[in-house]
């Protein structure tokens, strides 16, 4: 055995000599198939023709294609196609003939160049931007036809802090895995916290990934009339076939279609098909599933069924950062005592926040002198002294109402059906706490109750808070809602 | 080559063509033009390989040929030379032009060495009235900007359906839409983006033209015919390229609830901005008023340095009172794009998109944008 191994150990050694010989010169001809060939050809040309016809004529060709006998060139415009085609397709011919026989025939196809903005033009245009940045835009036009993604929401600018960093954790996971970590990822948290910006940041991420996932953001007003256009012009099975291909669907503000009862049902339909084939699926509400009125119990419990997370308010160190992050992304400066200002000042929601800044930036910019502290408090009066930091008997029962999709009058129904009773109780509740009425004074606005009944109702719903969850919830984002207007 | 011309049609064509005609350093021969000697046509063509413009002229032609002349040079001789009729002959390369007391020589280039003009598939096209297309394209020509780091909205969109051109234009902070609608619908969808460039190149020639203007689509070029009245032998064609990219939806833009619907009367509408725009400050601001109770548009405007202005003109209006500023160009620029003497003034919200246009014409659409209110 051992006599015969140094014979077949050199037959190898042969065979894979030959192997490499064959592969190199099959590489040769691979490359020279593209570069190389298209390279010898402006080599020849260059010397054919006038400095200025080459630069015009060859910039931006190239060889898109070869097959058998054909090359399919490039070319950036139909000027160049004509003029090649016309006034070199000899010379060309033959220069590739001497280094490929094979070749018989050569196409042209115009490829145009991929839209570039010279980095010339992109200058003045900043410029613009600074000086008319009290001009408004179309906002809509930044955003992704395919994706009808905001390309501004990145993961890169999204601030995080402990108010939404288990969103955010989620949010990544769902990045790296969609469909597969968290689904439904299900959002929830008052106006202006971040819920769309982690969404839409949430689908960039995985829209720019290698991997092409189609990715479709809807808010839920555009699928609702989708759905009832759909309706109307008989083209339910095109809606729905538009959603087939979709492997990350992203609907914000899902609490628009409570009591839509056709679209749930073909939101339903759409939910399931996608969901079985695992697709990743996105909602974001302005409360949890279980506190939408009027939605039906099989979209809640699928609503459900993956993970729940919220955002709160950002703390005074997160707005802080929140301020300097905006600063930054419109490149000025601010001095850090105005900044403290107004992250402790201002504290209902980013938006605001974002607001405030940018009253103080206008001022900054026409003025052209930095402001001063006193400047700015006096800038920022109507965002710290807002209206809105006060709530009264009116704003408190319309939020109730509306939060529990009842009619403001029937809160004082002399009834003693469920689904009023508990609205009323934390109407009651909200009323002495928020805003310390008396008790015969909240019995007073409840036409005529006793005044006991009042103090049993605050008992209660204090007690419960302790106790239920749902109800801490449901009242935490009542406050958000009587005090954000 | 060799020809007779009256001097005043040559000077006309010339001056048309000259137009794409720059200085180009790279590639000389496109600083000028080709004139060729057809059967009973002499046609001139000029180009900027971005754009091609191709016109004939019908006159008496004696000897078959084609030549290159410098565009600029031989438009100043021509405009030199009395009007009378004017013989041209191409004598090798050069060129020859007499008149009865005026013999010149040009030197031109080899007529090899031109650009060919690229043809397309003509298979895809539509007819429209020119007078109505001139004015439509007028309409919403202008708001386009070339300026930007987009190229797709710094073009000129076209979209057919079935009887209906839309032609729209923006530059992100105001839209202007119109409608046309054709006799003929259209085979099949289709839509393209035109630069701005040929745009302006294409109403400047068929500006007090008349005729039926037959329209060419591709995928990357687009033709505009222009035909000749005493033959059905076209008179001008305008060939350009077409911007790669797709147009964003702007459908998305035009809000359907407004707040406040007013009707204004045009031209005091107009002359009360411009009054109103004397006193606007750094960011051209005007603030408009609309009073539900008095029923009165206002406007206002002030600067520190020169003083402030008032206005108000009664107005019809629906909805609530509302406070919103603008950029006075941009008003002016909508309600000028607008015929008919009664305006639509419709406001989405504060700090939203507000819409113009004219009574009784829903052809028309303009877009705005506020600004946030320094006052």
């Amino acid at each position: 055995m051992g006599a015969f191994s140094p014979h077949l150990t050199l037959g190898f050694k042969i065979d894979i000599f030959i192997y490499t010989i064959i592969f190199a010169r099959l590489a040769i001809t691979v490359s020279m198939n593209n570069n190389e060939l298209w390279q010898s050809v402006l080599a020849q040309m260059q010397l054919s023709i006038s400095k200025a016809n080459f630069a015009t004529w060859f910039q931006n060709t190239e060889i898109s294609q070869k097959e058998n006998e054909k090359v399919v060139i490039s070319v950036p415009n139909a000027f160049s196609k004509e003029w090649l085609s016309n006034k070199y397709y000899k010379i060309m011919l033959k220069t590739m003939r001497d280094i490929d026989g094979g070749i018989k025939e050569l196409e042209f196809v115009i490829n145009p160049q991929a839209l570039r903005s010279l980095p010339t033009q992109s200058q003045p245009q900043k410029e613009i931007e600074k000086i008319d940045a009290e001009q408004l835009k179309f906002d809509e036009f930044k955003v992704n036809k395919e994706t009808n993604l905001n390309p501004r929401y990145t993961f890169e600018n999204f601030v995080v802090g402990s108010f939404n960093d288990l969103a955010y954790a989620a949010g990544q996971a769902v990045c790296e895995n969609p469909g597969y970590a968290y689904n439904p990822l299900f959002i929830y948290g008052g106006v202006g916290l971040g819920k769309t910006h982690l969404m839409q940041a949430i689908g960039n991420k995985i829209a720019g990934d290698p991997k092409k996932k189609k990715v479709k953001y809807i808010p839920s007003e555009k699928l609702i009339s989708n759905i009832v256009a759909a309706i109307r012009s008989n083209t339910m099975e095109a809606f729905k076939a538009s959603l087939a291909p979709i492997d990350v669907l992203i609907i914000d503000d899902v609490q628009f279609i409570a009591g839509k009862v056709k679209t749930q049902q073909e939101f339903f339909h759409a939910f399931n098909s996608l969901y079985e084939k695992n697709k990743q699926i996105i909602l974001s509400s302005d409360r949890q599933p279980n506190a939408i009125p009027e939605l039906e119990e099989r979209l809640r419990s699928r609503f459900e069924g993956g993970m729940i997370i919220d955002v709160n308010l950002p703390d005074y160190e997160t707005r802080l950062v929140i301020l300097k992050q905006k600063l930054q992304e419109k490149n000025l400066k601010l001095p850090e005592e105005i900044l403290e200002y107004i992250a402790s000042h201002v504290k209902k929601n980013v938006r605001e926040l974002e607001g405030a800044l940018n009253s103080v930036l206008i001022y900054y910019k026409i003025n052209s002198n930095i402001p001063t502290l006193d400047v700015a408090k006096k800038l920022l009066k109507s965002f710290i002294f807002s209206p809105f930091d006060v709530t009264n008997y009116k704003k408190i029962i319309e939020v109730v109402s509306k939060f529990y999709n009842l009619e403001e009058k029937h809160l004082f129904d002399v009834t003693r059906r469920k689904e009023i009773v508990k609205p009323r109780q934390i109407a009651m509740f909200l009323l002495r706490k928020e805003l310390k009425y008396s008790f015969p004074a909240i019995a007073r606005k409840f036409g005529g109750k006793d005044h006991t009944t009042v103090i049993y109702a605050y008992k209660k719903i204090l007690r419960e808070v302790e106790e239920n969850n749902k109800l801490t919830e449901e009242i935490n984002l009542i406050k958000q809602r009587v005090y954000s207007g | 080559m060799k020809i007779e011309i009256l001097k005043e049609n040559l000077k006309s064509g010339i001056n048309v063509v000259e137009r794409v005609v720059g200085k180009n350093i790279s590639l000389p021969i496109l600083d000028n033009m080709l004139m060729t000697a057809e059967d009973t046509f002499l046609s001139l063509v000029s180009t900027d390989l971005e754009t091609a413009i191709k016109l004939w002229i019908l006159t008496k032609i004696i000897k078959k040929g084609s030549v290159v002349v410098p565009a600029k040079f031989l438009s100043s001789l021509i405009t030199s030379l009395p009007n009378e009729k004017i013989t041209i002959e191409a004598k090798g390369q050069d060129l020859s032009v007499e008149s009865s007391a005026i013999k010149t020589q040009i030197k031109g280039f080899n007529p090899e060495d031109f650009p060919i003009i690229p043809e397309f598939n003509r298979d895809e096209f539509l007819e429209v009235d020119n007078k109505i297309f001139f004015e439509g394209l007028g309409q919403v020509i202008n708001i386009a900007s070339p300026s930007q780091s987009r190229p797709e909205i710094s073009g000129i969109y076209f979209h057919f359906l079935k009887n209906i051109i839309t032609i729209a234009a923006t530059d992100s902070f105001r839209l202007a839409e119109k409608h046309i609608t054709l006799k003929e619908p259209v085979k099949k969808e289709f839509s393209f983006i035109l630069p701005q460039k040929p745009a302006r190149e294409l109403m400047a020639i068929l500006e007090n033209q008349e005729g039926i203007l037959k329209i060419f689509f591709s995928q990357n070029q687009a033709l505009f015919e222009l035909p000749m009245k005493e033959t059905n032998h076209p008179k001008a064609q305008i060939t350009s390229r077409l911007i790669d990219g797709e147009y964003p939806n702007y459908q998305d833009i035009i809000p359907a609830k407004f707040k406040t619907n007013a009707v204004v009367k045009k031209d005091e509408f107009l002359t009360q901005i411009k009054t109103a725009s004397l006193f606007s400050g750094k960011v051209s601001e005007v603030k408009i008023a609309l009073n539900a109770e008095k029923k009165e548009l206002e406007i206002f405007s002030k600067n520190p340095d020169i003083g402030e202005n008032r206005s108000s003109m009664p107005i019809q209006i629906s909805g609530q009172s509302i406070e919103v500023s603008f950029n006075y160009k941009y008003i002016i620029d909508g309600l000028a794009n607008i015929k008919g003497s009664e305006v639509m003034f419709d406001v989405s919200k504060e700090e939203g998109p507000c819409i113009l246009r004219p009574v009784g014409d829903g052809s028309y659409m303009y877009v705005v944008m506020p600004i946030k209110s320094m006052q």
